[in-house]
């Protein structure tokens, strides 16, 4: 299986320490991956990383072939984001904002693709409303319908359920399992919601203190850290970040 | 069935399609946010009225004499000129500030959009408010004052040429202090342009400046255009002489404005200050 992205070696430094410590990262193409940890633990800087939105203080990324910084747009062309955070301007429709993104993705028909795309997360109705108008749901999964519009090879969504009703998040889940098996999409996902990760992700990477201390299919690294499921690794990760942060603040 | 399956364009052309479709983002914005026709209809007015009325208020103290005329003319003929650099400027800067404002800045950044594509498409509907802009001036001072600035002849062109790049030049600096500087920065895109009105000489000859500042105002290339709009008021031919030396330092300038853009580009990246905008 050819890799969709390729990150080796990356290394993040800001002043409060070491963000992302020696992180590699392979997603090979139609391979649904999950990168988990907790909070700090370098999963955001990682993914900017590796879409070339923040540099690294060393390491390299490939996106299907081409290397960053240098490929970035060319890797682009490949490449979906969407993240629960992102807001949609506000002074456009739906089907207009979608058309902006689909003519930077170079689009030949970004309507066309656009209205497919809104189909296959059941909003067609929402093509002609305004981003004021939205719920927080329907501008998440408007999000996901710009992110996979092009028919990336590489999708990457950060925290792309949070704040959703479990619904709403029925319908992404669907959406992105759908488009993963139709067009052999890859999916890099981060999540906080271990169940989810479970049900979508065939293996996950967990980070804790910028380094990887995971790697494998759920179930396995579930066993590896004598836990039932990804929640209990979470939760142990969790708690020796703590524990070690406790030490830090009471060492004399 | 496999990836990448959507139609695409040629690589030649969706690099234009990129620059229009953040041009007509841009469209949708003013259009629906008609406090932003402020700049482009008021402030024009507002300008043109103040100045236009301070030429006639010294023309009729100092009589009838040519020069004393000939003042009204320069206010006038400054404020139509002002506004290219104005608009153009504030057009670019407010324009990626809109990104900044409404959080898409990442979402852009994660297109296949470059950076200067970006710019571009801003700058290119900053041509529309340009338009707006200098339009009202010009039928402002037509209409109150019966000042017509065609009758400057085509040797306008090249000053309004010169003074569109010194406008973005001018933006370009602007958005490389907002991306080191996050939004605080903001107010330098209208602040710099009070500070660029005396010294580039907009209404009066360099020679009326304090001797002390003069060095830095003739340093400027807008302080040559300006120059330049005024021998066309008084009559004279086009001054190619002082256009060429405008020319020459605008491109200086611009040059000077990528190289800290871009120096400021590997910073914001560097430092993740994306994180400002999400």
């Amino acid at each position: 299986m050819s890799d969709v992205l390729r990150a080796r070696g990356l290394l993040k430094v800001y002043r409060r320490g070491r963000a992302v410590d020696g992180v590699d990262l392979t997603v090979s193409r139609g391979e649904r991956v999950a990168l988990l940890g907790p909070n700090g633990a370098g999963k955001t800087t990682t993914l900017l990383m590796c879409l070339g939105v923040v540099e690294p203080d060393a390491g390299r990324v490939e996106i299907v072939g081409h290397r960053l910084p240098r490929g970035r747009s060319a890797a682009m062309a490949h490449v979906g984001f969407a993240a629960g955070y992102l807001p949609l301007p506000e002074r456009l429709r739906v089907q207009e904002y979608l058309r902006m993104f689909g003519e930077l993705y170079g689009l030949a028909h970004p309507d066309g693709q656009a209205a497919k795309g809104l189909r296959r997360f059941g909003i067609g109705h929402l093509a002609t409303a305004m981003g004021t108008e939205l719920s927080s749901g329907q501008k998440t999964l408007i999000g996901v319908v710009k992110a996979t519009m092009h028919e990336p090879e590489l999708l990457v969504l950060d925290e792309p359920t949070a704040s959703l009703d479990p619904d709403v998040a029925l319908r992404v889940r669907t959406g992105l399992a759908r488009l993963c098996q139709e067009q052999g999409t890859a999916l890099l996902v981060t999540s906080h919601n271990m169940v989810e990760v479970e049900r979508i992700a065939e293996r996950v990477v967990f980070l804790s203190d910028g380094r990887v201390v995971a790697d494998g299919p759920p179930a396995e690294v579930a066993a590896r850290f004598d836990s039932g499921d990804l929640e209990g690794v979470f939760l142990r990760l969790a708690g020796e970040r703590q524990a070690a942060e406790h030490v830090e603040g009471v060492r004399p | 069935m496999t990836a990448m399956a959507a139609a695409r364009v040629p690589a030649r052309r969706a690099a234009l399609l990129r620059v229009w479709a953040v041009a007509r983002r841009h469209a949708y914005v003013l259009r629906r946010s008609p406090h932003r026709l402020f700049d482009v209809t008021v402030w024009p007015v507002v300008d043109t009225v103040l100045f236009g009325s301070l030429g006639v208020f010294f023309a009729r103290q100092g009589g009838p004499s040519t020069a004393t005329q000939a003042g009204v003319a320069y206010l006038l003929s400054g404020i139509v000129l002002w506004h290219v650099v104005y608009q153009s400027q504030i057009a670019v800067s407010t324009g990626f500030m809109e990104e900044t404002w409404s959080r898409n800045l990442l979402s852009l950044m994660v297109t296949p959009l470059r950076e200067l594509e970006l710019i571009a498409g801003v700058a290119v509907f900053g041509l529309v408010k340009l338009v707006m802009g200098v339009g009202v001036v010009a039928l402002t001072a037509f209409g109150l004052y019966a000042f017509d600035v065609t009758d400057l002849g085509l040797g306008l062109l090249p000053v309004f040429a010169v003074l569109l790049a010194s406008g973005w030049a001018i933006a370009l600096v602007v958005v490389g202090l907002i991306l080191r500087f996050g939004n605080g920065a903001e107010a330098l895109a209208w602040g710099i342009m009070f500070v660029v009105m005396p010294l580039g000489g907009v209404f009066f000859p360099v020679e009326s400046l304090p001797a002390v500042v003069r060095p830095f105002s003739t340093l400027l290339p807008t302080t040559h255009a300006f120059a330049a709009g005024r021998r066309l008021v008084e009559g004279g031919p086009t001054p190619w002489g002082e256009l060429t030396l405008a020319a020459a330092g605008t491109v200086v300038v611009m040059a000077g404005a990528l190289a800290f853009l871009a120096w400021m580009l590997r910073l914001f990246r560097r430092r993740g200050y994306v994180t400002r905008y999400t």
